[in-house]
């Protein structure tokens, strides 16, 4: 046989393995950016739909994360439902994509999803990217601790300088937050918040630095195994975001929530915050709007 | 188009290098470790009692079977649950990667020793040598030349696998390129460092085995 | 115990996404590992040196950096994978490599008087590779390939580093949850022993049946 026919059953064969390639590939997932609508307003093309694709996450208590039946469950998931009644009538109407931290911008840009709700903090970096809502929650970062330990939080272990570690998870602000309140502590950073958790848990941090918000959770969970730290620092703006470009879209979904936190939706809201957070909110007064000032 | 910024990489430099020196070192730790491990291992299943072969046996096909990983997690997490809570994260890393090293390294020890030929071990029998004596004097330096080509690979292996001390934040190469990402985003430029860093360091080791390979294979 | 019991479906679907990832891995890995140790062998400089090239550039890097190259770069140059996805083409195109070398390995071990017979009998070189060579280095080829197997299903729990809820990551929120660590770590460890174990079972049966001929 020749080289030439040798050679052209390699070029076959080899267009054989690609193609056979890419579609094992497409089978787990979507490759290459989505479809973009221009001109219309989301708004329109998810009413046209009859659902609307939310991102979130699944592995973040008690924002959204599964219960042993697997559902995704969460304050994030109840916000996205409220959108859901607020464009159905029905908070059922939601299709969730699971996505990690670092494919929200990503997903949104691309279009693959409508609105991320997932715990996601408001930065002027970010939002060159995306446009934010209203806040529907104000995070801070505190210090989950054992049970057992002697220390009453973030301010007292500060004293110990470089023998204190504290575990946290990966993220952008990991070593300056935990600076902020223990100037010297060790910064052990994880991949996942349970495997942050994990490390408190075998002592090998003595302190896992997340949000206040599962702080308050786990203890609420597990009020024979952790305290929550005394001293809660650097304080941060939760939103959802929306792709860039959609005044109508975001307008919507700021009613949404605005109404949530402070009108006819606010016996849900006040709901999920109890359910999630262990706090009773104080139902918004009556009378002059609460937006500017509070009035007597 | 992409724009390439390599400048946070290389500003951060300092950090890369010393987490490959780290991996280098750990490595090298849990492969000394491993061969002891490995040595009395391959002497149990070479000519140990049956239920010893048996045990060891047991721990090789196990430990070759599950992540490492797990492994790793175990020792870090579950050892404190029973009290063994002196290692730190970094030789907790070392002791489940030598752990994890082992189950391999007595399996080329076993091969090894089992080609030393007979007649060598009857020798020293004849002139009066203990066991332990023809361990020491004959069977390993005889298995040694066998062996080298099968450790050296094991320890590029192994080095390899240090990249796995990033998930109990072990402050070696990968490590560092979480933390550089995850403070600069620029991926691609970090990961095509990081990437060269490790082929080169494995093409090095290589390197240097096939010249001790050819060091050491007298012809007898 | 009844931790265990509860969480029961969560390992379940831990291993499901386990075996999903190690399979996808494979199959995209041996094709790629067919067609690079073919293009090594038998092709032409244009495409033996890339092969070559890939085979060494993804031998030499640790599999983890693989998996966050592609997780986190892809985003970066505008095609959006999940993390899934990106774990399955890391630990493809990583299994590709070794099955890349194994398969020239297999066909390179061939007694040259093989072809050259079969070449004097009149086939093309499709027919040499159906017919004579291949089913010859597959009995070489398999032990090697299911070591392979075996340590893509290992390899697999990496991906829970990316937050892909395999086995790996059911288990690590489970013990999050009920603290039973060292049970929830040996459930683990059983079940990638059963599966590694069912893998190389097959393995031996497959090259027990290859083995005549």
């Amino acid at each position: 046989m020749t080289a030439s026919t040798r050679r052209a059953f390699l070029r076959s064969s080899a267009f054989g393995v690609g193609a056979g390639a890419a579609a094992i590939a497409a089978l787990g997932g979507c490759v290459g950016p989505g479809p973009g609508a221009q001109g219309a307003s989301k708004l329109h093309e998810v009413l046209k739909r009859g659902t609307v694709i939310v991102g979130t996450g699944s592995t973040n208590p008690p924002w959204h994360f599964e219960d042993e039946k697997g559902q995704l469950v969460g304050f994030d998931i109840e916000m996205a439902r409220l959108l859901a009644k607020g464009l159905f009538d029905d908070p059922g109407k939601v299709q969730f994509v699971r996505q990690a931290s670092d494919a929200r911008i990503p997903n949104l840009q691309t279009g693959q999803v409508d609105a991320i709700f997932q715990f996601m903090t408001v930065t002027a970096q970010r939002a060159q990217l995306v446009d934010f809502s209203i806040p529907y929650y104000r995070e801070g970062v505190n210090t989950l601790l054992p049970k057992s330990s002697p220390f009453s939080g973030a301010l007292d272990m500060a004293r110990l300088g470089k023998r204190i570690k504290v575990s946290i998870l990966q993220n952008v602000y990991a070593e300056s937050i935990v600076h902020a309140a223990m100037p010297e502590a060790q910064v052990l950073q994880f991949d996942s918040a349970a495997t942050a958790i994990q490390a408190l848990d075998s002592g090998r941090a003595d302190a896992a630095a997340i949000d206040e918000s599962t702080v308050r959770w786990l203890v609420r969970q597990n009020p024979d195994k952790y305290k929550a730290g005394g001293h809660g620092w650097s304080p941060q703006t939760y939103a959802a975001a929306v792709r860039q470009g959609d005044p109508t879209w975001l307008n919507f979904l700021n009613t949404v929530l605005h109404e949530a936190m402070t009108g006819v939706e606010f016996d849900a809201y006040a709901a999920a915050f109890y359910k999630f957070f262990g706090v009773r909110l104080a139902s918004p007064p009556v009378g002059f709007p609460i937006e500017f000032g509070a009035r007597a | 188009m992409y724009q390439f910024n390599w400048r946070p990489v290389f500003e951060s430099i300092g950090l890369l290098l010393n987490g490959l020196a780290l991996g280098i070192g750990m490595a090298l730790l849990a492969l000394a470790i491993g061969c002891v491990l490995g040595l009395a291992g391959g002497f149990a299943r070479a000519s140990g009692p049956k239920l010893l072969r048996f045990a060891v046996a047991a721990y090789v096909e196990f430990i070759r079977n599950i992540p490492l990983l797990l492994i790793i997690y175990f020792v870090y997490f579950g050892l404190p649950l029973v009290g063994i809570s002196v290692l730190d994260n970094l030789w907790s890393f070392v002791l489940a990667l030598a752990l994890y090293s082992a189950a391999y390294l007595i399996e080329i020890f076993r091969a090894g020793i089992e080609a030393v030929a007979k007649g060598h071990i009857e020798a020293g029998k004849a002139i009066g040598l203990s066991r332990l004596q023809i361990a020491r004097h004959v069977t390993i330096p005889l298995m040694f030349r066998v062996v080298l080509p099968s450790l050296g690979n094991t320890f590029i292996s192994l080095f390899k696998d240090t990249s796995l001390a990033s998930a109990i934040a072990v402050p070696e190469l990968t490590y560092g390129a979480i933390r550089i990402n995850v403070n600069t985003w620029r991926v691609i430029e970090v990961y095509a460092v990081v990437g060269m860093m490790y082929l080169v360091t494995c093409y090095a080791i290589a390197w240097l085995l096939r010249l001790a390979e050819r060091r050491y294979s007298a012809v007898h | 115990m009844d931790a265990l019991m509860t969480n029961f479906p969560l390992i379940m679907r831990g291993l499901a996404v386990t075996l999903e990832v190690s399979l996808l891995s494979l199959l995209l890995g041996t094709l790629l590992g067919f067609a690079g140790g073919l293009a090594m062998l038998y092709a032409g400089p244009w495409l033996r040196w890339p092969a070559r090239a890939y085979v060494d550039l993804v031998r030499g890097v640790p599999q983890l950096v693989l998996i966050f190259a592609i997780f986190y770069g892809m985003p970066t140059i505008g095609a959006q994978v999940s993390a899934f996805t990106a774990g399955v083409l890391a630990l493809g195109f990583f299994c590709g490599a070794h099955v890349s070398e194994i398969v020239r390995g297999g066909l390179d071990s061939i007694p040259r008087g093989q072809s050259d017979a079969a070449k004097a009998i009149g086939l093309t070189f499709r027919q040499r590779l159906r017919l004579v060579l291949l089913p010859q280095a597959i009995a070489r080829i398999l032990p090697a390939w299911v070591n392979t197997a075996v340590e893509v299903v290992k390899a697999s729990s990496l991906v829970s580093l990316v937050s892909v809820i395999d086995l790996m990551m059911a288990v690590q929120q489970i013990v999050g949850r009920t603290r039973q660590t060292l049970l929830l770590y040996a459930v683990a460890a059983m079940l990638y022993f059963l599966i590694n174990y069912a893998v190389s079972v097959v393995g031996r049966r497959l090259e027990r049946h290859f083995a005549h001929g």
